[in-house]
């Protein structure tokens, strides 16, 4: 298995050791810390017992490089002991900057995780991909490889390459191949812990920095700055911050918690023996509205509202806007998302075991947020210490 | 008893002569500003104070009037911590409490002699003004170079006229004694030492200005600090180097470069004229008909053409409406990129790209701060590289049309004074997941941004003199409220911030002309001074381009940083130099444009056609 030190990644990894199997690990090295301590983090985090660890081993390797970066030696004994391979490495950035690293692990990494699996026993080979490899699109997207030619960023743009390469290799060596497409993934259903705190969390923490700053602002240094930037105290002691966000017309975002992306996982890998795409989406996207207000209740807040895109002046912004909208700017076009994921293979697997994708609601809502605010938004998620 | 604290403190003197120039205006030393010797300063009593904790100092007359002239005002304290960080009122105590306790144990006071050369210089000078005294002898051996080993002089003479100077030369000849002359004090390359006559300048520091012509005329203790400082109450500005050191000194050394010299030059660009007392005790200047030609280059080491004393030097009109402006750039190439294009275009007075670690050391007024402060920029601002320039309204303008962002005076005071909170995690957290195409540092700088700053940053002179020891916060709070001390272009000009580079640790610069165009060759030079620098485990990063002659040309520092008491430091920095300077020869020998400072050592009044032209 690879990016078993991501979010989903470990997600899986401790699922699996949980339920018998033998895991190996391939973990990039790292200068601060060794990719043994890494992975024991998470494993504390996950509260996986002693007992289950012992099916674990952790092996530093380079995805970057042809040879992963190990001794033929070790190189062969890899090839001698895999059965499968679940593939959750992946540069996850949107950002176009940082394209020759997104293209590397994406393309590249792929490339050679795929040549691993080629020259060992490996007969079947789990991927991780996203939804959104369908790109620039508006309406239904299929479960399965469609040809597309353009991109909101470099991750979908490479996302989609990788299972270009993916489909034709594994057709060529004869391996069965799962495709995961997940849509946005944040905390668990059940407790609203995470490891990561991008996608969702990014905009809110965002609004909850700015609140704190002019909060504090007003309360100790006379509010000067916060009414250069239209901020003022609301009613019962709320904070009014104007701040409109375009929603465009879209559907909303797509959203699935990671209890669930880890049970439809587990459940497609055990029963699709024959290889297939499945998209493990949420059949119904949450409204920028309905997170507008989870996000002002939650917080104490005035002013920020969702408009759509004829009623949203561009001229009109303020400042606090500009900053907003440069701030998630990313993210936009997954909040003005107006593509529609068939799930059909999905849920025909999953209706079975009545797994179903629980809804965002305000009490989830607020048990994510809450845990997020816990951690420092990850800083001290396994302790001070390890940030 | 020599307390180990003041011996640590005393040993890790960077010689940068800080505390012989006024530059917080805290005022001198009172026993240094009157008596001159260097011995008298700070900087001595470190020199001292070392001597003493390795048994090299008998108890002298000397010793005894250098520990009880010092009134324990604390000046040191002040303008030693805006440096080095560190604290040497606690080496004065220490001083005095050791001569102290001798003197009550009754120790035997030496009084040293006079030979027959003393009394001859005494007879030229006047007897305060030369010694043989062990303590006095002393500070003048030794400086942080790692390779040179101390060297005492015969006798320290302080000249007060050129007339006097010829009248030394003449006796050292007579005697056969070889002499040096030392400016201030802050030659960190252990070449100012000799067994013989080292004559101080530090009572030759008058300045005369001729508005008419736009020249200052100058003694040779003169400091860059002292002249910038006279020539910007008429509205001038003088091209000079580091604050402490003299402008003399200066000019027949290395030549002046600096980030002016995009617009001013180099070496012989900026003088007019000088007058030299050769070696032979006859006085010349540039303009007589058979003077040596100094203007000319060999491609060799050479003897300082004589001992200048007097030099007259170019001063540079300045505009009401000259502001410094940062360009962050994501590449060191786009940095280059940039300063070169607008070199070319004849935009900047004063242009140049600085690593990292010289801004968040400028700007913070702890290490620890600027640790911080230098990771946040490069982590978590995306900020890789910096293009500095100082312009009028017009040449600002200009640059925030090419380059689009940029961090003018207001938003620079703005981060200054907030420093330690821009240091805080919060900040850099949310910037380090920011996932946009834009570099972070673009919404950093962006107008809207900045009321959000301010009310993040809180920045004023308390929140800056957070950063520093408790008791010094007050005095800090103080000296950051006078606005020139956030002024980019005050900052430059009087440089008094660069000799914090060596706060953490002693640095060895290293400094090479190039070729702007050859971006690939500039990073070759950069690439070998970390590959070498890493090989031998030495910390070491680029320090500063400045691009000069229309961006045909640049001055590039490296600097390695050592530990200046460290026996293996020194044995490091000895195979580092050994292995580089062939690899610089060959280059500087095959592209056009390459020239190394040792060359230009004692040459500094050579055109700078005769040396980059080649
Ligand atoms: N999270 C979501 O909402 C979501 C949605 C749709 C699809 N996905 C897909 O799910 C997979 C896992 O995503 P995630 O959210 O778990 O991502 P993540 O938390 O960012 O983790 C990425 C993993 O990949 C590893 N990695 C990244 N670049 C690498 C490289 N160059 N060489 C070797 N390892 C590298 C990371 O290792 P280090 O720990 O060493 O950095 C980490 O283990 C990805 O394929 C992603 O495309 C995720
Ligand atoms: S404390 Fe002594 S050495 Fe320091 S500045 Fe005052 S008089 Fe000079």
């Amino acid at each position: 298995m690879t990016g078993g030190t991501g979010f989903l990644g470990s997600h899986i990894a401790s699922e699996l050791l949980r339920q018998g199997y033998r895991v190996l690990l391939l973990v990039r090295p790292n200068s601060q810390v060794s990719a043994h301590a890494r992975v024991e983090q998470l494993l504390t985090w996950f509260g996986i017992s002693p007992k289950d660890k012992r099916r674990l081993k952790v092996i530093e390797a380079r995805m970057d490089q042809p040879d992963l970066g190990l001794t033929q030696e070790r190189y062969a004994d890899l090839t001698n002991t895999i059965d499968e391979i679940i593939h959750c490495a992946s540069n996850t950035s949107f950002s176009e900057r940082k394209r020759t690293e997104v293209e590397r692990a994406n393309i590249e990494g792929l490339q050679h995780i795929l040549d691993l699996a080629a020259r060992s026993k490996c007969y079947f080979f789990h991927h991780l991909s996203t939804a959104y490899v369908a790109g620039k699109k508006s309406g239904p997207c299929r479960e399965e490889f469609v040809e597309t030619t353009s991109f909101t960023n470099v991750y979908e743009e490479t996302k989609y390459y990788g299972e270009r390469i993916l489909f034709e290799k594994c057709d060529d060596e004869g391996i069965r191949l799962n495709v995961y497409r997940p849509s946005i993934v944040y905390g668990s259903a059940e407790d609203g812990r995470s490891l990561r705190f991008t996608a969702l969390y990014y905009p809110l923490r965002t609004i909850l920095f700015l609140k704190n700053l002019f909060m504090k602002d007003i309360e100790e240094s006379g509010g000067k700055r916060a009414q250069q930037m239209g901020v003022k105290m609301g009613t019962d002691g709320s904070l009014h911050l104007p701040i409109r966000i375009e929603a465009g017309n879209g559907n909303g975002i797509n959203l699935v918690p990671v209890d669930f992306f880890i049970k439809a996982f587990m459940e497609i890998m055990d029963t699709c023996l024959e290889g297939s795409v499945f998209h493990i989406v949420n059949e119904r996207s949450k409204t920028i509205d309905a997170l507008v207000e989870y996000t002002t209740r939650y917080f104490n807040l005035e002013g920020i509202e969702a408009v759509r895109t004829e009623d949203f002046d561009k001229q009109s912004r303020n400042g606090l806007e500009i900053l907003f909208d440069t701030y998630v700017d990313a993210y936009k076009p997954y909040m003005r998302d107006n593509r529609i994921f068939s799930n059909d293979k999905t849920r025909s697997i999953l209706e079975k075991k009545n797994i179903k994708c629980p809804d965002l609601d305000y009490e989830l809502f607020s048990k994510c947020m809450q845990y997020a605010i816990e951690t420092g938004w990850g800083a001290n998620l396994f302790g001070k210490q390890h940030q | 008893m020599i307390s180990e604290q003041a011996r640590q403190i005393a040993s890790q003197c960077r010689h940068y002569a800080m505390c012989k120039i006024d530059f917080l205006e805290t005022g001198l030393c009172p026993a240094g500003e009157k008596r001159h010797y260097v011995s008298y300063f700070p900087q001595g009593r470190m020199d001292i104070y070392s001597a003493l904790a390795n048994n090299l100092l008998p108890l002298t007359e000397g010793l005894v009037d250098i520990a009880n002239t010092c009134t324990l005002c604390g000046i040191c304290d002040k303008q030693c911590h805006f440096v080095t960080g560190m604290r040497p009122l606690k080496v004065m105590e220490a001083l005095k409490r050791h001569v102290e306790a001798s003197l009550s144990e009754n120790k035997a006071v030496t009084k040293i002699e006079e030979d027959a050369v003393l009394k001859d210089l005494r007879k030229i000078v006047g007897t305060e003004w030369a010694t043989n005294d062990p303590a006095i002898l002393v500070t003048y051996a030794n400086d942080p170079f790692p390779l040179k080993d101390m060297q005492m002089p015969g006798y320290v003479v302080l000249p007060r006229t050129k007339d006097e100077i010829v009248a030394i030369v003449n006796m050292a000849n007579k005697h056969g004694l070889p002499y040096v002359v030392r400016g201030n004090g802050s030659s960190v390359f252990g070449i100012v030492f000799t067994d013989g006559i080292v004559l101080d300048m530090n009572r030759m520091k008058s300045i005369a200005i001729d508005r008419d012509n736009w020249v200052a005329a100058i003694e040779p203790g003169v400091t860059s600090f002292d002249l910038q400082k006279e020539v910007q109450k008429h509205g001038f500005r003088v091209n000079v180097a580091e604050p402490a050191a003299t402008v003399c000194g200066n000019i027949v050394c290395t030549g002046i470069f600096s980030t002016w010299s995009n617009a001013y030059g180099v070496a012989a660009d900026n003088l007019i004229n000088a007058e030299f007392v050769d070696s032979a005790g006859h006085v010349f200047d540039l303009n007589d008909v058979g003077a040596p030609n100094i203007f000319a280059f060999r491609n060799e080491m050479v003897p300082p053409p004589g001992i200048c004393t007097k030099a007259h030097v170019r001063m540079y009109p300045t505009t009401k409406d000259e502001q410094g402006l940062l360009v962050p750039l994501g590449t060191f190439d786009e940095a280059v990129a940039l300063a070169r294009d607008l070199s070319a275009r004849r935009i900047g007075v004063a242009l140049a790209v600085l690593g990292g670690h010289y801004l968040s050391t400028f700007m913070s007024p702890s290490a620890a701060l600027a640790d911080k402060v230098k990771e946040n920029l490069t982590k978590s601002l995306d900020i890789n590289s910096m293009v500095f320039m100082v312009g009028d309204r017009y040449a600002r303008d200009a640059v925030k049309k090419m380059a689009g962002v940029t961090i003018d005076d207001k938003l620079f005071r703005m981060l200054m004074l907030g420093l330690p909170r821009l240091a805080e995690d919060e900040w850099a957290e949310l910037l380090r997941n920011f996932e946009g195409d834009k570099y972070a540092y673009e919404i950093f700088c962006m107008e809207e941004m900045y009321p959000l700053l301010e009310a993040a940053l809180s920045p004023s002179p308390e929140t800056l003199a957070g950063a520093v020891d408790e008791d010094l916060r007050d005095f800090y709070a103080q000296l950051y409220s006078r606005p020139e001390m956030t002024d980019l272009v005050w900052l430059n000009m009087f440089r008094i911030i660069s000799s914090r580079m060596a706060r953490h640790k002693h640095v060895i610069a290293f400094i090479l002309y190039v070729p702007l165009d050859r971006i690939d060759i500039i990073k070759e030079i950069n690439g070998l001074f970390k590959k070498v620098g890493d090989k031998y485990g030495i910390e070491n990063e680029f320090g500063f381009l400045t691009p000069m002659d229309f961006g045909k040309r640049a001055i590039l520092e490296y600097d390695y940083y050592i530990d200046q008491t460290s026996r293996s430091d020194a044995e490091r920095i000895g195979k580092a130099m050994t292995e580089i300077d062939p690899e610089l020869e060959r280059l500087s020998a095959d592209i056009k444009g390459i020239k190394l400072m040792k060359y230009i050592l004692s040459q500094g009044c050579a055109r700078k056609e005769h040396f980059l032209y080649r």
